[in-house]
């Protein structure tokens, strides 16, 4: 008998070969060494082939597919984040500089919450010694700010600092579709 | 229905759960990967090429559907990505299939034969070898074997994701096979 084809060996190492085929082949091996030795080098490369070596892809490679779908929910926190931060920035300062403490809006509050009930007006009289002590503190800051800073150095430090945070806003929103723009340019 | 847990995955992505669309990325990325970047033979072209897979399936993901494997689709995908990919840079591809495949290196002078008909190479260096020689062959040939051993699927998948008959797919694989035995004797490595 003729020795088997590649194509017989690989079938019959796979087990596709019809019945027949396949116990023809089996004799046929039992007494050719050389068909022998070729299915065993088959059978070594089908074991081989059946265990790669998998490439790890770079750590980067998940975080930055994320950053690509999901940059809205990111920018909308981070955005959020900065317009919180300016606000409450801006308040403090105008605050702090001008000495608001005094003004009748915050005597009115301070005299609505000495009428509620005693419960809650203990609360707020804690409340408001904390408040006495951070008022103490924001004087003696709003005192060397004006002291260090003119009214119209005041003036142009607070428009520093509207331009800055307006700057960093308009950077975290436009930055990643400009980006996104210029990746999709051929 | 039954769904698997990958179709589950697919659900919770589709509601919005980004942590089910991560973890089904994770368990993909390395098959994923090992297959694009054996096709292009650049790890940063793969790197660009895997993360455009991945955001590919998440646009298409609403398009899935239930009654199919979600592997056969996305390996689907990826397969037309790099194809599409390697179609368009073909001068490249050509010139890295013509290289002539070499290993003789990897042998040692005093080489004893094993049972398994490959010479005295450790295993993980007859596979490097093997591997070697598979990302040397021509590109219809490696994507079949790629999308067998490394995509691990059956004949009839791989005919439904490359659009070709499965006899041929069966005759490219057993070409492969004999083209990577052939490559080996030469080398020597095979006793």
């Amino acid at each position: 008998m003729a020795c088997l084809s590649d194509e017989t060996l690989i079938a019959y190492n796979e087990g596709s070969l019809g019945a027949i085929e396949s116990s023809q082949a089996r004799d046929h091996l039992l007494l050719c060494p050389y068909c022998r030795r070729s299915a065993a080098a088959f059978r070594a490369l089908d074991m081989i082939l059946s265990t790669p070596t998998l490439h790890t892809p770079p750590a980067r490679l998940i975080p930055q597919v994320m950053s690509r779908l999901y940059p809205a929910a990111a920018r909308i926190t981070s955005i959020a984040a900065v317009i919180a931060a300016s606000f409450v920035f801006l308040v403090s300062w105008i605050y702090i500089y001008f000495d608001f403490s005094g003004s009748s809006l915050i005597q009115a509050l301070r005299l609505t919450a000495s009428g509620t009930s005693s419960w809650l007006a203990d609360v707020i009289k804690g409340i408001s010694a904390i408040y006495d002590g951070a008022q103490a503190v924001s004087k003696a800051l709003g005192a060397l700010l004006r002291f260090l800073l003119p009214a119209p150095l005041g003036a142009i430090a607070a428009g520093i600092a509207i331009f800055a945070l307006s700057g960093l806003l308009a950077l975290t929103w436009f930055r990643p579709r400009l980006k996104r723009l210029n990746a999709k340019r051929p | 229905m039954q769904l698997d847990e990958d179709q589950a995955l697919i659900k919770k992505s589709l509601r919005g759960d980004r942590r089910a669309f991560e973890e089904l990325m994770r368990k993909y990325e390395k098959r994923i990967f090992s297959f694009v970047v054996r096709m292009v033979r650049n790890e940063e072209t793969a790197v660009d090429l895997t993360q455009d897979f991945f955001i590919k399936i998440f646009t298409v993901l609403d398009k899935y559907n239930y009654e199919y494997k979600f592997s056969t689709w996305a390996y689907r995908i990826c397969y037309n990505l790099v194809i599409d990919h390697i179609r368009k840079n073909q001068a490249q591809v050509d010139s890295l299939d013509d290289e002539s495949v070499s290993a003789r290196d990897l042998i040692e002078s005093d080489n004893v034969s094993r049972e398994d008909g490959f010479k005295a190479l450790s295993r993980d260096e007859t596979r490097d070898y093997v591997w070697g020689v598979v990302d040397q062959i021509p590109l219809k040939f490696r994507e079949l074997i790629l999308l067998r051993y490394i995509q691990d699927l059956k004949y009839e998948e791989i005919a439904e994701i490359t659009a070709l008959p499965v006899g041929t797919v069966k005759n490219r694989i057993f070409k492969a096979k004999e083209i990577l035995k052939k490559e080996m004797e030469q080398d020597g490595l095979l006793v």
